[in-house]
């Protein structure tokens, strides 16, 4: 079996897509087809690799528009899920790319800088006493020391395909949800309070990071628990996290979302003044009543009860 | 067939028109649908944001009082559909801490426990496995040819794990619905991304910006509408069209059509019966019905 990579080329500036057929051996991957390509038909082709063995995070690439690690994706499956003998390969989205396949890490790093990524040990650690942390608090954050700093899971980043400058890559929230959760961390609430700062609450939720990290790491609910420590903090004063409360107030208080009140409890009712037109429009559609009174859910007592019982469980751990 | 539903939120509220279309088709196509009773909002995908055990307990409750009907759970709502199978999911996968929340449940005095027989599905997905339903239905001509734009959203189709339906790189059910329905589904470029809704408050501008990319996108592809299975997604697209043209400096107009909206009009239903004077875009652009 024969099949096309059609491979997005780059080099010093010139941009072209360039046809290779391979021969497709059982079990090849991904990566064994850049390398044959190289090897047999275009020296010139430049991407990056090392360990092939799904660790080092070097050869992650886009096929077909999704980021993969080209070591451990065999050709063949890929084939099968896109029903195709055409494979388009281009470098991982939302990076800057130096030549073909070759992406620049250095402004990745320049941004994660943004959030201090490096535990802060406290005080009473010594380097003769070392770090002491029991298994237990070791296991709140192992998971997300696994990440291999790949970039796949900002490839398809919705947020980041539009504005990288107020957000940061879902590796760096995954970066900082370790920290914050590292108990031998002396500073979790300053490294918070700059994740915040650095754009938490711009997540899309479109969970395009969690479907593409090759880790399984879930980079998607690393910002989901980073948000819920930002209300633990008392650093949740944003008009996302209030967003988010208004929502989960709603939830408490009626068992419903009330949109005619969900703007004003976001925004304020200045910012929500604002939105008078939009308002407007939408009752001109019957979208919006707001005279009509929300229901209250008959079990309210109980859903209220379950909020906080949940609450209290969740600060005894 | 029969299922629980969940309705979700928006159906009550600025997408009613989900609703009564919902009801209209399901009536038609034979699809009983009995609410799930006293349900509270799923969390929204923002909920977890705030505290993420009672944003899951508070889900374990809406499924168990499904399964306490011995029904599967049917949504039409994409996010609805990932937070009950989210927190299914992980209830399924977790006896600690499924304990944990039916603990909560009974502590709360919540008449069931979460036990895990009941399963979740979405209305686009019953269609897909029921070609069946739509037998005799379904007008001759159907949609006619209509050039319609799938936009599945996110949170049916991510992360594929949970949701189990098919692939999330590359899923086809959708347009295989839209042949089957007669209509001609049309490839566009923008037709995986993510509208933004979640992200409203933000990034706002980024997510007009994105609005306008989708229809505008769709409109290149020469589509004459937009069906979407969530109806956030729809609410995104069709109530801030304006905004969204203005973003990008377009001038793309598109009817945004919910799911059963479109089905609707391919059993012969008329835009009052499918509650089209309820959308704020494509007015005069809609052929159909």
């Amino acid at each position: 079996m024969y099949a096309k990579l059609r491979i997005h080329r780059f080099v010093e500036g010139r941009k072209w897509k360039q046809d290779y057929t391979v021969e497709v051996k059982t079990g090849m991957t991904i990566l064994e087809a850049l390398i044959a390509i190289k090897e047999q038909q275009d020296p010139t082709l430049s991407f990056t690799s090392s360990c092939r063995s799904s660790i080092c995070g070097a050869c992650a690439v886009r096929v077909n528009g999704n980021a993969v690690l080209a070591c451990e994706t065999l050709v063949s499956d890929q084939l099968a899920t896109y029903d195709t003998n055409v494979l388009t390969i281009e470098p991982l989205g939302n990076f800057e790319v130096i030549r073909d396949l070759v992406v620049n890490w250095d402004p990745k790093f320049d941004r994660m800088k943004k959030i201090d990524p490096a535990v802060e040990p406290k005080d009473e650690f010594s380097p003769e006493e070392g770090c002491r942390q029991s298994p237990e608090d070791f296991e709140k954050y192992k998971k997300y020391a696994l990440c291999i700093l790949c970039g796949s899971c900002v490839s398809e980043c919705n947020k980041n395909s539009l504005n990288q400058k107020d957000f940061l890559d879902p590796f760096a929230f995954v970066k900082g949800e370790k920290i914050v959760s590292d108990s031998r961390d002396k500073s979790p609430k300053e490294h918070l309070r700059r994740i915040v700062d650095a754009g938490l609450w711009a997540c899309f939720n479109c969970e395009e990071c969690t479907a593409k990290c090759p880790k399984g790491l879930d980079p998607a609910g690393a910002i989901e628990k980073l948000k819920a420590e930002t209300f633990k903090y008392g650093l949740a004063d944003n008009v996302g996290a209030k967003h988010a409360k208004a929502i989960y107030d709603d939830i408490q208080e009626s068992g419903t979302l009330d949109e005619s009140k969900l703007n004003i409890k976001s925004e304020g009712f200045l910012k929500a003044g604002t939105r008078a037109p939009m308002g407007i429009r939408l009752m001109a559609t019957g979208k919006l009543d707001p005279m009509a009174s929300h229901p209250v859910n008959p079990e309210i007592a109980t859903i209220k009860k379950i909020v906080q019982i949940a609450e209290q469980a969740s600060k005894e751990g | 067939m029969k299922f629980a539903l969940f309705p979700g939120c928006v159906l009550d509220g600025a997408a009613a028109e989900a609703r009564t279309s919902l009801l209209k088709v399901c009536g038609r196509l034979g699809i009983e649908l009995e609410e799930i009773k006293n349900w509270t909002c799923c969390g929204a995908s923002h909920a977890q944001g705030v505290n993420d055990l009672a944003a899951l307990a508070i889900n374990a409750r809406n499924i168990s009082i499904a399964e306490h009907m011995g029904l599967d759970i049917m949504t039409v709502c994409n996010t609805c559909t990932l937070q009950l199978r989210t927190a299914k999911y992980r209830l399924d996968h977790d006896a600690k801490l499924k304990e944990k929340v039916n603990g909560i449940l009974q502590e709360a005095g919540h008449p069931y426990a979460y036990k895990g027989t009941s399963k979740i599905t979405h209305f686009l997905w019953v269609l897909d496995e029921h070609p069946e339903l739509l037998e005799g239905n379904i007008l001759p001509e159907g949609l006619n040819g209509a050039r319609v734009a799938c936009y599945y959203g996110c949170h049916i189709l991510r992360p594929e794990e949970v949701m189990d339906h098919g692939s999330d790189r590359y899923p086809e059910y959708f347009e295989r619905l839209v042949r089957r329905l007669g209509g001609q589904p049309v490839w566009f470029d923008a037709n995986r991304l993510c509208c933004g809704f979640h992200a409203q408050f933000g990034a706002e501008d980024d997510v007009m910006k994105r609005t306008g990319q989708i229809v505008k996108s769709a409109g290149k592809a020469r589509a004459e509408l937009i069906a979407t299975p969530c109806p956030l997604c729809q609410m995104q697209l069709d109530m801030y069209e304006p905004e969204g043209r203005d973003a990008i400096g377009d001038t793309t107009q598109m009817p945004i059509l919910h799911l059963q909206q479109l089905v609707g009009l391919a059993m012969g239903m008329s835009k009052a019966d499918i509650g089209f004077d309820r959308h704020v875009s494509g007015k005069l652009q809609l052929k159909l019905g």
